[in-house]
């Protein structure tokens, strides 16, 4: 009995303890530190490689482009500019770069000693590709002979074929030469010369701001109605893209949220197998584009600046400055005549392969009705992102649909529809051929180039899906871009409202 | 208890047979009316793609009617087939029978029904097909188990030494005595067939757009349920309100067939 009268008070006193601890630890999330409160970013999909010579998917990328710095960037345009370095043209096979004077240093662990990023650091990272044979990029350099250092601020590219374009490639960010030399595992411990290093990744990924030491944790929540809950009862304070129209109208109706748009670059398309005998016919390409009423999809369902698209490039890019394309009206009767001219037999049957993303089907299902009314049946096949991607890479499909992310350069068109370009040597996933298109991209007249594919619509291009971020109203100096990346990270700040 | 489980059913038989005499259109997409509350237009509202949430909601528990139906017949044939002859001839046939069925029964059925839609492709006759190769196992058990217990009773020795066919002797002086707890057992099967359902419509492995299914139409209105909370909760209290019907009658069956409780 004595026993169980002195196990009362001890039990009593470890809840306690428990209790006391549980509610330290969750108060230290939200308390000020001398840097400012955490601020605290929700995703969708966490990133998955922090190294930047195996990253491939949206996330990594966009947190790599924070962690490292690269020799060259984009301006608004798409036109490549210098970043770390500026370049001279030696010939088509030989480019030099000068990094600039004022340099940052790595991040580094505390345990290993900081430099400043340099000459040899470049090399290192581009020569460790020759040893990488499982990095996605690896095929992308392959055409470097040497790099030659030629002192600590500049070195020369020396290249196996001409490749004109060969700067706007060089977007890896920069790891230190002693650790690429140890094998680092950059994956997830980076070092980078950024404006943000990490600090921990564990249930959430916490990064810091290098210039004030201003706390930033991504954490991933996978369900867009608990993003937009958590954000409106405080639990994180910023959350960008992702979210149907309506979720983000309801946030609009909050006086404590703040949302910012923007106009977006990230290409949506149908595309369609060209080797399938009905989808040859250009006829019957051109009733499907005018069978889908884009305009109306964009006003109902789609997020705010979200604009037609009629090329992969948006109009702001450079190679589409003096070639605006009209997009395909929609006219349902014209798309039936035209299928009837191709001797088509009404109602023709297709088949839509897609993701089984909530948002997916219902684009899906929206176009299945308008293509009805033009004399389609379409049949919409909704798969696991698995299977339906390796269906889209084997070429087995009538149609998908997709989107392309992030793209920045005319490359594109060679890679996704130049007939050497079939999988696994390119993109070109509905195997598209056409004699005219490759003599185009030999020459790289990128406006005919656009013209050709807007006429020949291996593609059906639908949208550029507007941006947007919806955040606390505390939080300030953050912006959504066209592409998606989060480089205000480096700059947002938690404003204390009094 | 029975009057709420036969006025439920009683009313989504009903309400399925007007749907169809008034032609109502489950796909008809009116962009104008997305997720818009109850209204003359729309009794029950609209869906993300301003679909009648009423035409969409009847053509499910159609949907639903049938594929636990054809579900729970198949499953039946081949699970009472299953125990009928693992029970009656006893021995090495009904140890390889029921190895097989401890087979299936060892995995989880919900999980196994996944597996096979995942294989077979999304789809109504491919969903068909996975719940009915995993629902068997429970009636292949049962049937067993009675079998055993029938197998020596008078009467059907009885009838052997006078002769009778082994399917004779199977399907006249057997099966008729299990003929009520299989009815019963169809009953509570009918239920898991619809929650089976769906889930793997839930999950998107079910049946495929623009069909309408009650577990599609969940996914959608929990996506929803911020700014059209009627819309997860009509099909949600549906769903439930069905289920819990049908099981409601499964134990009146039960009650009403066991003859130690019937009064």
């Amino acid at each position: 009995m004595r026993g169980l009268t002195l196990l009362k008070p001890t039990l009593l006193a470890i809840v306690l303890v428990i209790c006391f601890s549980v509610a330290n630890g969750s108060a230290t999330s939200s308390e000020p530190t001398s840097h400012g409160r955490e601020i605290i970013f929700a995703i969708g999909q966490m990133p998955l490689n922090l190294d930047p010579r195996y990253a491939t998917d949206a996330a990594s990328e966009r947190v790599n482009r924070l962690i490292y710095q690269s020799l060259v960037d984009f301006d608004q345009h798409s036109r490549p500019t210098p970043s770390l370095a500026s370049w001279l043209v030696l010939s088509n096979r030989e480019f030099q770069f000068t990094l600039k004077a004022k340099r940052s240093a790595f991040n580094t662990p505390t345990k290993i000693r900081s430099t400043f990023l340099n000459a040899r650091d470049v090399k290192a990272t581009y020569d460790s590709f020759t040893n990488l044979a499982d990095s996605p990029h690896a095929a992308e350099f392959s055409n470097i002979q040497e790099i030659v250092v030629l002192n600590d601020d500049t070195l020369i590219f020396k290249l196996k074929k001409d490749d004109a374009n060969f700067p706007t490639k060089l977007l890896i960010g920069i790891l230190p030469a002693a650790l690429v030399e140890k094998n680092h595992d950059f994956s997830h411990h980076p070092v980078g010369s950024g404006s943000i290093q990490l600090l921990d990744w564990g249930n959430k990924l916490t990064l810091q701001r290098v210039k004030d030491g201003q706390r930033i944790s991504l954490l991933e929540v996978k369900d867009p109605t608990v993003r937009v809950l958590k954000l409106l009862h405080g639990e994180v304070d910023l959350l960008q893209g992702e979210l149907p129209s309506e979720l983000i109208q309801h946030l609009e109706s909050k006086s404590e949220i703040t949302l910012k748009n923007s106009v977006g670059a990230n290409f949506s398309y149908l595309g369609l197998n060209m080797q399938d005998p009905i989808l040859q016919s250009l006829k019957v390409r051109q009733a499907i584009a005018h069978a889908i009423d884009r305009e109306t999809i964009i006003a109902k369902v789609m997020t705010r600046q979200t604009r037609l698209a009629s090329a992969i490039l948006p109009p702001e890019h450079y190679t589409n400055h003096k070639s605006a394309l009209p997009a395909y009206d929609y006219n349902p009767k014209r798309a039936r005549r035209l299928l009837l001219e191709a001797g088509v037999q009404l109602p023709l049957k297709l088949v839509y392969k897609t993701s089984t993303d909530a948002q997916r089907v219902r684009l899906a299902t929206i176009m299945q009705a308008q293509m009805a009314e033009a004399g389609i049946d379409l049949e919409i096949r909704s798969l696991d992102w698995g299977t339906f991607f390796a269906d889209v890479k084997q070429g087995n499909f009538q149609l998908y649909g997709l989107t392309w992310v992030g793209i920045k350069t005319p490359e594109i068109y060679r890679k996704v529809f130049g007939s050497d370009s079939f999988p696994p040597h390119g993109f070109n996933r509905g195997r598209f051929s056409d004699a005219s298109l490759d003599q185009l991209l030999v020459v790289e007249n990128w406006p005919a180039v656009t013209k050709r594919i807007h006429a020949q619509l291996p593609y059906i291009p639908l949208w550029y899906e507007g941006q947007f971020a919806a955040m606390r109203n505390n939080i300030i100096h953050f912006t959504p871009k066209t592409d998606g990346n989060w480089d205000d990270l480096a700059k947002i700040t938690y404003r204390k409202v009094h | 208890m029975k009057k709420f489980a036969i006025t439920v059913l009683s009313f989504w038989l009903i309400a399925v047979m007007l749907g169809r005499l008034f032609g109502l259109n489950p796909n008809s997409i009116d962009l104008n009316a997305i997720l818009s509350t109850p209204s003359a237009a729309y009794w029950l509202g609209a869906d993300d793609l301003g679909r009648s949430i009423l035409a969409r909601l009847l053509r499910g528990v159609e949907v639903s009617f049938v594929v636990a139906t054809v579900v729970t017949v198949v499953t039946m044939t081949i699970g009472v087939l299953v125990g009928l002859i693992a029970g009656f001839y006893g021995g090495k046939i009904d140890q390889f029978l029921m190895k097989i069925t401890d087979i299936f029964l060892a995995f989880p059925g919900i999980l196994l029904a996944i597996a096979f839609a995942a294989v077979l492709g999304p789809g109504l006759v491919n969903l068909t097909i996975a719940l009915s190769m995993t629902g068997w196992v429970s009636y292949a058990r049962l049937t067993r188990g009675q079998t055993l217990a029938l197998r020596y009773r008078q009467h059907v020795l009885a009838a052997e030494s006078l002769g009778a066919t082994v399917p004779r002797l199977i399907f006249r002086h057997i099966l008729p005595l299990l003929a009520s707890i299989l009815v019963v057992e169809a009953t509570y099967s009918l239920a898991s067939v619809m929650i089976a359902e769906a889930s793997l419509s839930f999950l998107g492995l079910g049946i495929q757009a623009p069909n309408a299914s009650w577990g599609a139409m969940l996914r959608d209105g929990v996506r929803y349920m911020l700014v059209a909370p009627h819309y997860v909760l009509i099909v949600g209290l549906s769903l439930m309100s069905l289920i819990l019907a049908i099981n409601l009658g499964g134990d009146y069956l039960r009650d009403k067939l066991d003859v130690r409780t019937e009064k």
